[in-house]
C-alpha cells in the first residue's frame, strides 16, 4: 500500500487532505510540527484529537510523530529576513518530513495547502518550497476554496475539532513574502547550519499515540 | 499604556493593544524583564516571557497573553506595562534612530 507522510497542524485543511487520501486507500504517517513557544499546547491536543478522529473514522491506525519546530523558528528569526519566515518554516518542515518518509518507506509528503489560503500560499512560494526535497508533495486541496474545504470538514466531523481554541503561530510576519525568489531564500538559509537544525529536530522527535492524550 | 484587551480570533488568548505607537528595543526589554520574570526566548522581533501566564511581546508593543482568563490577562498586561514604562526599552516614534547616546550619527 502506498504511504504518505501527512503534515497535520490542528487547523481545518490538513485533516481534510489526510482524510481524502485515506479514503483513496493511502496509508498515512502523521507528523505534527510543534511550534511552541510560538503557539500553545492546545494545538498539539487538537492535532492529536484530529488524528484520533481520523483513525476512528477510517478504522485504520495512524502512526504519529511530533517534531519540535520552535527552535528552528528561533534560529531563523534571529538570523534571517523576517518577511521570508514562512518560507523558511515550510522548507524546514518539508526537509524533516522527507527524512521521516525515508525512515518510514513513504513515497511523498501530504499537505493541506490550497492556493491563496494564506498570504504565503502562492504558486511561486510553493515552487520555492518544493526545491528542497526530491519526493513529491501531494496537495489534494490545492484548487479548492475555503467553503468547499469546510463542507468536507463538517461532513467528516473534523471541523468542530479544528475550530476549538488554539493559538495561531505568533511569529508569522505581518507582511509575509508572496513571491519569494529561490536565490534570496538560499542566501538567507546559508547563514545557518541547516543540517544541525534538522538533526536536532529529528533527535527531539517522538512518537505519540493519539489515543493516549 | 494598553487600551484594548480583546480575545484573539482563535479565543485561545487575549491581545493587548498599546494606546500609543512605540517600538521596543528587545535587548533592553530582555534585560529589564529578565529581572522580574522568566524569559522564554528572544526571537529578535518577538520576546516570549512567563510571569503570571506566558506572554508574547511584539516589537510594536502588542501583547498576546496566553490565558483563558480575562482578569489574569488584564493583570498581566498591567504588570508588563509597569515594567516597560520603568525601563529604557521603549522607543517613541521620534526616537526611531535609537536611544539617545550623546554621539552624533553621520550618514554615508
Amino acid at each position: 500500500m502506498a504511504k504518505l507522510v501527512s503534515l497535520i497542524s490542528g487547523g481545518i485543511d490538513s485533516p481534510v487532505a489526510a482524510y481524502l487520501m485515506l479514503h483513496q486507500g493511502v496509508e498515512i504517517i502523521a507528523v505534527h510540527m510543534d511550534n511552541r513557544p510560538f503557539t500553545d499546547e492546545k494545538n498539539l491536543h487538537k492535532a492529536m484529537n484530529l488524528i484520533r478522529h481520523l483513525q476512528h473514522l477510517t478504522q485504520r491506525p495512524i502512526k504519529t510523530y511530533v517534531v519540535p519546530h520552535g527552535p528552528n523558528h528561533i534560529a531563523f528569526a534571529r538570523n534571517c529576513e523576517r518577511h521570508l519566515h514562512c518560507l523558511f518554516c515550510r522548507r524546514m518542515m518539508y526537509r524533516i518530513a522527507e527524512r521521516i518518509a525515508e525512515k518510514e518507506g513513504a513515497v511523498g509528503i501530504l499537505t493541506g495547502e490550497s492556493l491563496g489560503q494564506v498570504a504565503s500560499q502562492t504558486l511561486q512560494n510553493l515552487m520555492v518550497e518544493n526545491l528542497v526535497i526530491r519526493i513529491p508533495v501531494v496537495r489534494p486541496l490545492i484548487g479548492m476554496d475555503k467553503v468547499e474545504i469546510i463542507d468536507i470538514a463538517r461532513r467528516i466531523g473534523t471541523y468542530e475539532i479544528s475550530t476549538l481554541p488554539g493559538l495561531c503561530c505568533t511569529i508569522v510576519p505581518k507582511k509575509p513574502a508572496t513571491a519569494a525568489r529561490a536565490g534570496d531564500i538560499l542566501g538567507e538559509e546559508q547563514k545557518l547550519d541547516l543540517r544541525v537544525l534538522i538533526e536536532k529536530s529529528l533527535e527531539g522527535m517522538y512518537v505519540l499515540d493519539p489515543e493516549a492524550l | 499604556m494598553y487600551s484594548i484587551l480583546k480575545p484573539c480570533k482563535t479565543t485561545a488568548a487575549f491581545e493587548a493593544i498599546p494606546k500609543e505607537h512605540f517600538s521596543l528595543d528587545f535587548d533592553r526589554c530582555e534585560e529589564s524583564l529578565g529581572k522580574v520574570c522568566t524569559i522564554i526566548t528572544n526571537a529578535r522581533f518577538l520576546l516570549i516571557v512567563h510571569d503570571k501566564c506566558e506572554v508574547s511581546i511584539h516589537n510594536d508593543g502588542r501583547l498576546i497573553l496566553k490565558t483563558d482568563s480575562e482578569n489574569l490577562a488584564a493583570e498581566q498586561a498591567a504588570r508588563i506595562a509597569g515594567w516597560l514604562e520603568g525601563s529604557s526599552a521603549i522607543r517613541k516614534p521620534r526616537d526611531r534612530r535609537g536611544p539617545a547616546t550623546g554621539i552624533l550619527r553621520t550618514g554615508k
